[in-house]
């Protein structure tokens, strides 16, 4: 009896399962001909990998309007090869198995050219062996710890040298504050720990003492910075002491709303952010964060004009589409790199007059790029960006007044001499991380 | 005449530029500044007003390095670092006076940035200051700048510095301030002894004056700066002392950051101890009624505008309490009601519910969105020295205190308090004796969400409102009211406070997340000795 | 329980899942990723039999599955990153120079196996032999299990526990010298799932009508009254406990390779819930239900993240709320209730099946 109950279900899932098989093969079937046939219909398919739901849905959904902007604008001047780009969007939901999914799906089935996605490390991490395995391509546009080359992966975000030690130089300086004791807070994740390890040997080896370097870690999501907050306060007595901060998300409200209320200030004991971008600014209440600090390769204030541009173009673009937020939308550093990583394809594209991967992926070395952020170049040797590095001021507008930038490109160091001084990335010359003499 | 006169006049000239050579040069220098024929002009004026060291040309300086010189009428102004409430500032002329202006009316002259002509002073000349900078904090009317110039003046041995800064801590009025300025003073006298007895009282001042920097200058001086083995090991005797009293106070900070801790527990939890005393639900959406209760105060926020100024909260407080409430009350109509004394089931039900109300939430808010603190509640009591309390702590705690008292008298002094604790005992049996138990389970909902609605609007001073903000609570609360016993008040807040104090003092050994996990196996362990919670019903209620 | 079981339509269940998809890859039709995912489907069912054990038949709730689930992951995690290197990265990057002492006994595929089951049952044995000897049930049991699965979702995300932190272990290549990103060694993965699913289910069918599945369904129905005819109700709870954590973890162990990553996040808050869902939609108190959930919720998150980005939650959120309220059987029920309504469809019905007596305070 209740297996013609079980019969019904039974026959549901396979209908189910055929209907979702079906629709996958549908797809796939006409990614194949979209790569074949190349006069029928004059398309190419790129994934954008972005999580529109759950906790990272906050940060990644601006990188998709960034790709999306992009491709638009490519599209408008004609495409890449005389190809519109069709971009294939997908939800991994900040689950990081679906991330590894979705990107399955995307070069499996739906055979991608290229795919821009992911923002936390361990999404990377996740997805990273499909594309390694299935021979895709990566545009990853966030900041990121570095130790990492994969050959499927283009780093269009900033390795550690791109951002920590600039922040650090700055803070000792005369001009900084000459500050001699640091805090490193993070958030208890890969990026923090890096981070941290690097800027500690950063310190130590320009003589700051063992005991004036701290180093703490809270979970995600902390709420309660008490505790560490009096902690910080003792440290920072003496008016010489500066916390570096990878706090990440949530967490940093409550942490800059607490040390105001105990009586902390960027004048006393000033923060420099490694992870606080314009967007997490922007409907923030900053009167607790004004004056504090934070390191970036790009922020909106940059006044080139391509970047007025830059920014003028994607306010509209974000009223145009009616996305939330509209043209009060405002671009950061991860947003400017994601929209940037959509151009270096396509020129690369271009360039090669092929969209072939490991085309694709040679053309890329060496390229130039006139980004939002000016001239910027990809490594002769792997898949990381020179570009420049700032430092800015925290606005009460949310925004940030540029108070040193690098002279020039910062070349990129995957591996940082400082803890890996063995090892270099090179894909050109070797087989990627290499040991060197 | 004439040709006696111009002598007189030479004379005159050299006798005025001798006594006030640097008043008058000064003013030339900031007329420059004001108003340079070329670019070149200024940088010199600039350059030589930092080599003057003019205490009278410092405000202008300060303008210049905050970037907040201004043009009025001809005459340069500054502004206060914030404005004195509707986006007006307050100014004051900087030289050769530093004076606040006033309207005709006697009341301090109000005006909004863009009724300034700004000066735009290059950036590379503004680096000029660098150096002098800590100098002229001292006499910054910005108490945080002031404070940290006594650390970064430098060598107090040079007398000119020296003399700086005894005139700025006479003139100080932060009694903060005015500590660390004294230290400092302290302290180059103290490097500057060379026998016991004037290195001793020295050594006694900056410990009697007790800077939060004390301690560790006195262990910086035994070790390094002493001239003697006895004068440091008598800095080091004192700063150990100091030491010792800084930890107790540290003992009470952390006793007050377990209180709140402990009190934001009680508010959230006090609600669900409630509902699921009354209705046997284990309400998983509890955490998003106070998102809800969090995001009133965000709309109020936006209703009020930055015009109100702490009204919107004053407005919130009520409001959280209803609309979380009459969401509860929404809800227990459609879902809840079919549910009732099947605790599993409601678990699963009410995850549904809360998922659905978080994306909800994210679809109207979207990002990460937080309340600014009522100017009120911002900063804190400093209550000893080195024991700051922060207001809006403080304001949660007597929140939580004030909503226990009223749930007590609302328990045990009303009807419906009654009838509350009737139903929660026995269902049938009320229902019995003419108790309206669905609409006594019903209100019991409202005021349960609305205490939860309470919660987040307390809570947005603390921390950031975002959509899923319950989710970090609602392991906890449920927590609270398993330790205290299901339904009891009086558990609900021995263990709130209990679980608050626990986790302070364990973070004050281990990280934060091992303070996490050694609570919760605690937990697991007290339960074997009562697995009813701290107050479980005794007799035949008992019973299952 | 089933007094007319007609094989008919197990074999028809088998036919599709373990003949036709593999056929349909075979001949082209269905790419190797569709059948990867649903054998990462039966692997969530394999678990969910177990939570059916131990809620629907016992029912105790127990929010700590998806940690043992997880368990069974990172045993075979570990012994798939000592195939790879010695020394797996991210301990090289936080300077650790030597291999800690609980990794060495994974370099073995034998002892990983035993441990990856002799670990969560141990786990399990020592949860249960405390909550269920001090007589936690009910909401009680819910809620520490819950604090618990979170505790340790706290531990595994830290560095410092030397399980990669937030990042999981990843990166596989090999198991036991297959090649884990070959087709073939995809496609027997599936039917290895599969296979255990089909076993799971047959053992888990034989004891539910054993005298000591009866026993356990005594003891949901009445727990006191159970004791009171002598039986130690603690013995039976934490026996069952125990093999709901063993068949938890070997889902765990078949859903790694499948997937390639595991991370703390499947044993956060919304994991643990949401696996005790997956039960509570296709029917608890029956395995069939247990398994069609697990199947039909995972799919259709696999569908609506893709097809829904937005209101995907909504739709979650609505199935549990209508679940819960209109069938609290699940699905099964839902279907059994269509059938009695619908005179053509109707056969006749064991009355005895599927009572479920709601568990109070």
């Amino acid at each position: 009896m209740k297996c013609s109950m079980f019969k019904s279900f039974s026959l549901l899932l396979l209908g189910a399962a055929v209907s979702f098989s079906s629709c996958q093969q549908g797809a796939s079937k006409s990614g194949t001909t979209d790569s074949t046939a190349t006069a029928s219909k004059e398309t190419v398919k790129i994934g954008v990998l972005h999580s529109l739901s759950g906790t990272m849905a906050i940060s990644e959904v601006s990188l998709k309007d960034a790709v999306q902007m992009a491709v638009d604008e490519i599209n408008a001047k004609g495409g890449v090869l005389g190809k519109q780009i069709e971009p294939v969007i997908v939800d991994p939901a900040s689950d990081w198995d679906l991330f590894a999914e979705k990107a399955k799906e995307l070069l499996i089935d739906k055979k991608v050219s290229a795919v821009f996605g992911c923002w936390t490390s361990v999404s990377r991490k996740s997805v990273l062996p499909v594309f390694e395995q299935n021979n895709g391509l990566l545009f990853y546009p966030v900041q990121y710890e570095g130790e990492e080359c994969s050959n499927s992966v283009i780093y269009t975000g900033a390795t550690p040298n791109q951002q920590l030690i600039p922040a650090a130089e700055y803070l000792m300086s005369e001009k900084g504050g000459g500050y001699k004791k640091f805090y490193l807070l993070g958030t208890d994740y890969v990026f923090p720990r890096t981070a941290n390890k690097i800027l500690k040997a950063y310190l130590l080896s320009k003589g700051i003492p063992k005991e004036n370097i701290v180093e703490e870690y809270t979970p995600f999501h902390h709420q309660d910075y008490q505790t560490i907050i009096s902690k910080i306060k003792r440290f920072a007595a003496d008016g010489k002491a500066c916390i570096l901060s990878t706090i990440n998300g949530d967490s940093n409200v409550p942490f800059y709303k607490e040390f105001a209320n105990q009586g902390l200030s960027a004048a006393t004991c000033p923060i420099m952010a490694f992870s606080v971008a314009e967007d997490e600014l922007r409907s923030m209440d900053t009167e607790f964060l004004v004056g504090h600090l934070a390191a970036w390769n790009y922020f909106q204030s940059n006044d080139l004009p391509e970047n007025k541009k830059f920014v003028e173009d994607f306010k509209a673009f974000c009223a145009k589409k009616g996305l939330p937020g509209g043209d009060k939308r405002v671009t950061d550093d991860p947003i400017c790199w994601a929209y940037t990583g959509v151009y270096l394809w396509a020129k690369a594209a271009e360039k090669a007059g092929s969209f072939e991967v490991s085309k694709v992926r040679n053309a890329l070395y060496s390229l130039e790029f006139d980004s939002p952020d000016g001239l910027v170049k990809m490594d002769p040797r792997n898949h990381h960006l020179a570009k420049p590095v700032v430092i800015g001021e925290i606005k009460p507008d949310g925004q940030f007044d540029i108070i040193w930038k690098s002279a020039g490109l910062v070349d990129p160091q995957p591996w940082s001499p400082l803890t890996s001084p063995d090892k270099d990335c090179d894909w050109v010359n070797h087989n990627g991380t290499y040991a060197k003499k | 005449m004439r040709h006696f006169l111009r002598p007189g006049w030479i004379l005159l000239f050299l006798l005025c530029s001798l006594r006030g050579r640097s008043q008058d040069s000064a003013s030339i220098y900031v007329n420059q500044i004001l108003q340079p024929s070329a670019d070149s002009v200024r940088t010199n004026a600039i350059h030589r007003l930092v080599a003057l060291r003019d205490p009278s040309t410092f405000p202008l300086l300060m303008a210049i390095n905050d970037k907040k010189l201004y043009l009025l009428d001809n005459k340069a102004v500054t502004t206060d670092s914030k404005p004195s409430g509707d986006g007006n500032y307050r100014l004051y002329t900087v030289y050769p006076t530093y004076q606040l202006l006033q309207n005709s009316s006697g009341q301090p002259l109000l005006l909004p940035p863009g009724k300034l002509t700004a000066v735009d002073i290059p950036r590379a000349d503004r680096l000029a200051l660098v150096g002098i900078a800590p100098l002229l904090n001292l006499f910054s009317n910005d108490v945080q700048k002031r404070m940290l110039a006594y650390s970064q003046v430098g060598n107090l041995q040079d007398q000119s510095t020296l003399q700086l800064v005894a005139a700025a801590v006479n003139r100080e009025t932060d009694e903060n301030v005015q500590r660390i300025g004294r230290e400092a003073l302290y302290a180059a006298r103290l490097y500057a002894a060379k026998d016991e007895t004037n290195a001793k009282v020295y050594i006694d001042s900056i410990a009697l004056n007790w800077s939060d920097n004390a301690a560790t200058l006195l262990t910086s001086y035994s070790k390094e700066k002493a001239f003697s083995p006895a004068a440091g090991s008598y800095a080091l005797a004192k700063a150990s002392r100091l030491e010792k009293k800084y930890d107790n106070l540290q003992r009470i900070q952390n006793l007050f950051s377990g209180l709140s801790l402990g009190s934001i527990l009680i508010l959230i939890a006090l609600g669900l101890s409630i509902v699921y005393g009354l209705a046997g639900i284990i309400n998983m959406a509890h955490g998003e009624f106070m998102m809800i209760g969090a995001y009133t105060t965000y709309c109020m926020q936006l209703v009020f505008g930055h015009q109100a100024g702490d009204w919107f909260y004053v407005a919130a407080l009520p409001l959280s309490f209803i609309s979380a409430g009459i969401m509860g009350l929404i809800l227990e109509r459609l879902v809840i009601r079919h549910l009732y004394s099947k605790p599993l089931e409601s678990l699963l039900a009410t995850w549904g519910i809360s998922l659905i109300l978080v994306q909800t939430a994210r679809l109207i808010f979207g990002d990460l969105t937080a309340v600014k603190t009522p100017q009120l509640l911002a900063g804190g009591w400093q209550v000893a020295p080195h024991l700051t309390l922060p207001y809006n702590r403080i304001f949660i705690i007597v929140l939580t205190l004030v909503m226990v008292l009223l749930t007590y008298l609302m328990l045990f002094k009303t009807k419906l308090g009654l009838q509350i604790r009737a139903v929660t005992q026995n269902r049938q049996m009320s229902a019995c004796l003419g108790v309206e138990t669905r609409q006594v389970a019903a209100l019991t909902f409202f005021i349960g969400s609305g205490l939860a609605g309470l919660a987040g609007c307390a809570i947005t001073l603390i921390g950031n409102v975002v959509p899923d903000m319950g989710q970090t609570y609602i392991v906890d609360s449920f927590l609270v009211v398993v330790t205290g016993g299901v339904g009891k008040l009086a558990g609900t807040i021995v263990s709130g406070l209990g679980i608050g104090f626990f986790t302070k003092i364990s973070e004050a050994f281990f990280q934060a997340v091992y303070g996490k996990v050694f609570i919760l196996l605690f937990i697991m362990l007290f339960m074997q000795y009562k697995p009813k919670g701290l107050f479980p019903d005794k007799g035949r209620i008992a019973e299952e | 329980m089933k007094t007319n079981n007609k094989p008919l339509y197990y074999i028809l269940f088998v036919a599709i899942f373990a003949i036709l998809l593999p056929a349909a890859y075979l001949s082209g039709l269905l790419s190797i990723n569709t059948i990867s995912i649903w054998g990462r489907y039966f692997c969530f069912a394999i678990a969910a039999l177990g939570i059916d054990l131990i809620w629907g038949y016992t029912g105790i709730l127990s929010m700590c599955q998806a940690f043992f689930f997880c368990l069974g992951s990172y045993g075979i995690a570990m012994h798939l990153v000592l195939q790879k290197t010695s020394l797996p990265d991210f301990m090289a990057w936080n300077k650790i120079t030597e291999l800690p002492f609980f990794w060495q006994p994974f370099h073995n595929a034998g002892v990983t196996f035993a441990l990856c089951l002799i670990i969560p049952a141990l786990f399990a044995f020592f949860i249960g032999y405390v909550l269920f000897r001090s007589r936690i049930r009910g909401v009680y049991m819910a809620i520490i299990t819950q604090a618990l699965t979170l505790a340790m979702w706290l531990l595994f995300l830290r560095n410092e526990t030397n399980l990669g932190g937030t990042n999981g272990l990843t990166d596989f290549k090999t198991l036991l010298g297959f090649d884990l990103s070959s087709a073939q060694v995809k496609l027997s993965l599936y039917l290895v799932s599969f296979a255990v699913l089909c076993l799971a289910y047959i053992a888990c069918h034989r004891i539910t009508r054993s005298k000591f599945g009866k026993v356990l369904q005594a003891i949901r129905d009445s727990e006191s009254r159970v004791s009171f005819t002598a039986y130690k109700t603690a013995n039976f709870k934490l026996a069952v406990f125990v093999l709901a954590a063993l068949l938890a973890a070997v889902g765990g162990m078949l859903y790694l390779p499948q997937t390639g990553i595991i991370t703390p996040g499947r044993m956060d808050v919304k994991a643990s819930v949401e696996m005790v869902m997956w039960v509570a939609l296709g029917g608890r108190g029956n395995l069939k239900g247990a398994v069609i959930g697990a199947l039909l919720v995972n799919f259709l998150y696999s569908l609506c993240t893709s097809w829904f980005p937005d209101s995907w939650l909504f739709i979650l959120g609505f199935l549990f709320v209508l679940t819960v309220l209109y069938f609290d059987k699940g699905l099964i029920g839902l279907v059994a209730t269509v059938r009695q309504r619908i005179p053509g469809l109707h056969f006749k019905t064991s009355q005895t099946t599927n009572r479920y007596v709601a568990d109070s305070k």
